[in-house]
């Protein structure tokens, strides 16, 4: 894993280092390079892992989770492009600094080994992500949006420290690979019910579930579009990831502990999709997305079936990519327009043609079309959760209907219709947010080919 | 609470003051002092906007989908409008701007307050059947909840306009145009005349067109507190500052005849706030010029009009600041409850206000004569030689009578052809005007407010088609002139 983690750390004296004209260029080569040399991890088969050493290795979950997070810096790195140019260029730098920062916390998050490891690098990664969203953010409620974001994920992980702590001191050792085989505790003990909420509400914060999840909208919207792009596509699957390997060692607990959640994200699924039908903010309705997407996720974690499992990485990686690639088409039109209101500018596909096939692809693959990876992962936890209550499949079938509703409502209200006058002579779309999109467009539309390597461990 | 506090923290130092020396006075203002702490505490704790440094609550926001300069009735009505027509509802951000909140200078509060249809536009009757429609259903429009309703004091006693020889057929096309369009006008003989108002002399006067429905007058304030109170109940921001600069970015292209265009967008405006250098730049989609009589420097500060004269680029906004005077006066054997708003053949004009024989009248200069806007200051001479002799002559009752008191206004006057502008401007895609109405902008204003929303909303006018008053007529040179204005 240092031959990662060692490039990914020299990033940052390649930044403060380059010539300032140098500087985008430097950064944005080297990041693709670092994440081309993370290919030959997925050379693994599915149930074993590749153990580099004592504290990391990576297995067919973390991999492909892994490989998302080295893709998306240089993502982030020209997509900030445009919005840092009027900065001096010590901001820029910083900025910088702090996406590759980020990136080192989150590549050595999806690694570790050792779940207090693990936890470690989970919060920090809350500090590069807020000053990103503090300092840089575009509004005075960005102020609000950091504490919110903030405070949620601290006060959820909290007890995860210290369950954590208690389960190193009574296992003897939190290392993954051997949690699998520890003792499962008895099921009678209210404290045992207490260690699974001590376990879960961290993730379920970050996911976020739906009584959770305030912070999500305020932090999307502030945020600058890295801030953005991580937020959708990463911090919020480390969420999904820790679950992932909690609930190995929480059964049978989880068996009836699960309810709740499940009924939350079954109802706040489809009511975060209905709010996305009523958002007039193009980011707001992009995050509210976000939300509901994650809610399949959760649903699929707990039910804890094969095919949720599998559905449930899939889902994580195809909706990272595809979320990712949404806040990058909104910012483009925000940083024409300055306004993020739908309606004030409409009509695009007559003024910037290529950009509109980018929006389609990008919609498409949000309301799960086949054969998306996006399909490919609802579909396993439809199926799954179907199997799991039958009467579920009314409430997934509307979500998935809801679905498509916004996605379809926002590409046509902001490409097709006649063009607000004011917007006939913004400036063209550039090469680089040409090229940030087929970015994310190629790993999505290459997967469909594959889809194996993002099913996870158990395939 | 606080108090004890800050008196616990402060207390050893004044104790101790006030044990060793009693000269030196400092006496600390304990009750600003907690009131600072109170506020410092309020903004920081969630709910509030947090600003730890200081307090900008004065300030407008940081950004704004659309920031209206110009908060008198034409900037409020656009408003309103916008809040109004937005699908879905709540959508749009709107910050007005006004460097005045008093209304000190603004013509809307200063106007005489009349609404016609009689002009010979069909675009300008359009606009004032709107107008009066709206007046007349003021509280369907503007109601908010537990607000009482608004009483805008519409007289509707009609307009009377009187041609001598050579403007009577200008006259009889204008009521023709007029009756198309559905206003309620009649024209009158001299005889017909003498018969309806016993008070008029008919001297020099060949004809007379008397609107019969949907004219007179109203209270301009109240139109604009009406809107103001409604405006704010749809949550659009108010902020009191001034503009003084807009950031543009320009892009060059090409027209398809392959001369070159510098075309530009607004990005940011800065607002400036009153008695400091402190500045805001409010970030924008959409900026509307509704500044009144000061519409041509803000069109300047977007860059418009700057380039070689006689290209779009050079073309400026025409609109300039003209003083108008308003004189109040008492006549006690004057005209009765019936009287119209009476315009002259000489040009001058009065109408009667209030029920105590008191007259509200005035005159437009001559080219020549034009005050000097610089400031607001009354010239009574100008009554005593240009208004009232016409008038008296006029109406004979009023050649005794006292004059109360008097006022100037501003008219936003249109230099090129006194009739407004509304819409976007072809080079700086989002600056949108709705100004230059040239003192009949109080009477259109619900109907341009609502033209302009759609134009902004939807891309072309929908209800009223005014794409005559569109700013590429002073580059194209087509003058959209009336005849007969006051």
């Amino acid at each position: 894993m240092l031959k990662t983690i060692l490039p990914t750390i020299m990033l940052i004296p390649l930044a403060w280092l380059s010539k300032n004209n140098m500087l985008w260029i430097n950064s944005t080569m080297y990041s693709l390079a670092i994440s081309i040399t993370c290919l030959p991890l997925m050379n693994l088969s599915c149930d074993n892992s590749l153990n580099m050493s004592l504290l990391f290795f990576s297995d067919s979950l973390s991999t492909p989770l892994l490989l998302l997070t080295v893709w998306l810096l240089p993502l982030m790195i020209m997509a900030s492009q445009h919005h840092l140019s009027k900065e001096p260029d010590s901001q820029k730098k910083l900025y910088i600094t702090m996406m590759v920062l980020l990136q080192t916390f989150l590549i050595m998050t999806f690694s570790a080994t050792e779940l207090i490891m693990f936890y470690i690098l989970f919060e920090a990664t809350l500090v590069p992500t807020l000053i990103m969203i503090t300092r840089w953010g575009g509004q005075t409620e960005r102020l609000n949006a950091g504490i919110y974001f903030l405070f949620y994920t601290l006060a959820g992980s909290l007890p995860l420290l210290v369950a954590l702590v208690y389960t190193q001191a009574s296992v003897g050792s939190l290392n993954l690979l051997l949690i699998q085989y520890w003792n499962h505790p008895s099921i009678q003990v209210w404290g045992s019910s207490a260690l699974w909420l001590a376990y879960m509400m961290a993730f379920m914060v970050k996911m976020p579930l739906y009584g959770l999840h305030l912070w999500l909208p305020k932090a999307h919207v502030e945020a600058p579009i890295a801030g953005s792009m991580v937020l959708a596509a990463i911090l919020l699957k480390l969420g999904g990831y820790g679950m992932l390997r909690i609930t190995v060692m929480l059964n049978p607990i989880t068996n009836f502990m699960t309810y709740p959640f499940l009924m939350l994200s079954l109802w706040g699924m489809i009511m975060t999709s209905s709010i996305c039908l009523r958002q007039t903010d193009l980011k707001s309705l992009i995050a509210y997305s976000s939300v509901s997407h994650m809610a399949l996720v959760i649903m699929a974690i707990m039910i804890q079936s094969p095919w949720s499992f599998m559905g449930a990485t899939a889902l994580m990686i195809a909706h990272g990519l595809t979320s990712s690639m949404l806040f990058c088409l909104a910012n483009s039109n925000y940083e024409r327009t300055h306004s993020r209101t739908m309606i004030l500018a409409r009509g695009l596909q007559m003024i910037l043609p290529l950009m509109a096939a980018w929006w389609l692809l990008a919609s498409l693959m949000n309301l799960a079309l086949p054969p998306s990876i996006n399909l490919i992962g609802e579909l396993f936890v439809t199926t799954a959760m179907f199997s799991w209550s039958n009467l579920s499949i009314i409430l997934l079938g509307i979500n998935i209907i809801i679905t498509a509703l916004y996605s379809l409502y926002m590409l046509i209200t902001t490409q097709r219709g006649k063009y607000t006058y004011h917007i006939h002579n913004i400036k063209p779309s550039f090469t680089r947010e040409n090229t940030l999109m087929m970015l994310h467009l190629t790993p999505l539309l290459l997967l469909m080919v594959k889809p194996q390597i993002i099913l996870g461990t158990l395939y | 609470m606080f108090r004890g506090a800050v008196w616990l923290l402060a207390g050893r130092g004044s104790l101790g003051r006030g044990l060793s020396t009693r000269s030196g006075g400092w006496t600390p203002d304990w009750t600003e002092k907690v009131s600072e702490i109170k506020k410092k505490i309020q903004s920081a704790l969630p709910g509030g906007a947090w600003h730890p440094l200081y307090d900008t609550s004065h300030l407008p926001p940081e950004h704004s989908d659309v920031v209206i300069v110009g908060g008198g009735v034409l900037g409020l009505s656009v408003a309103y409008w916008l809040k109004r027509l937005e699908r879905p509802q709540g959508a749009i951000k709107v910050l007005v701007v006004d460097r005045d909140h008093t209304y000190s200078q603004a013509s809307t509060g200063l106007s005489v307050g009349g609404i016609r249809q009689q002009f010979s536009l069909p675009e300008n009757i359009q606009l004032s059947l709107f107008s009066v429609d709206f007046l007349r259903n003021i509280n369907e429009y503007l109601a908010v909840v537990n607000d009482p309703p608004l009483d805008v004091q519409f007289n509707p006693s009609g307009y009377l306009f009187l041609a001598s020889e050579k403007g009577a057929a200008i006259m009889e096309n204008n009521v023709k145009v007029q009756r198309q369009e559905g206003a309620k006008v009649c024209l009158m003989t001299p005889e017909q005349l003498r018969n309806k108002f016993p008070w008029i002399n008919t001297d020099g006067v060949a004809l007379a067109s008397y609107g019969l429905e949907g004219e007179g007058w109203f209270d301009p304030w109240c139109l604009l507190q009406g809107l103001r109170r409604k405006v704010q109940s749809f949550g659009v921001h108010f902020s009191q500052g001034e503009v003084t600069r807009f950031i543009t970015s320009s892009s060059d292209m090409q027209t398809t005849s392959g001369k070159g265009v510098t075309m530009k967008r607004i990005h940011e405006v800065h607002v400036k706030m009153d008695h400091s250098l402190e500045y805001q730049p409010v970030e924008c989609a959409l900026v509307i010029n509704a500044a009144g009589a000061w519409s041509g420097q803000v069109a300047e500060l977007a860059g418009i009009g700057k380039g070689p004269p006689g290209t779009l680029e050079g073309t400026k906004l025409p609109v300039e600041p003209r003083k108008r005077y308003v004189y109040l006066w008492h006549c006690p054997e004057g005209p009765g409850l019936e009287t119209p708003f009476v315009a002259d053949t000489s040009g001058a004009y009065f109408r009667r206000e209030g029920l105590g024989h008191n007259y509200l009248g005035g005159c437009s200069p001559t080219e020549e004569e034009e005050p000097d806007p610089g400031n607001l200051e009354v010239d009574h001479d100008f009554f005593q030689n240009k208004v009232w002799p016409p008038l008296a002559h006029r109406v004979p009752a009023f050649q005794c009578l006292k004059v109360r008191s008097a006022w100037a206004g501003y008219y936003d006057y249109n230099t090129f052809d006194q009739n407004g502008v509304v819409g976007p401007h072809p080079l700086v895609s989002n600056m949108y005007f709705a100004t230059g109405f040239s003192g009949h902008g109080l009477q259109q204003a619900p109907a341009v407010g609502r033209a302009v929303a759609e134009m902004v909303l939807e891309g072309q006018f929908r209800t009223i088609d005014l794409s005559s008053f569109l700013f590429s007529r002073f580059y194209l040179g087509e003058k959209v002139e009336e005849r007969n204005i006051i």
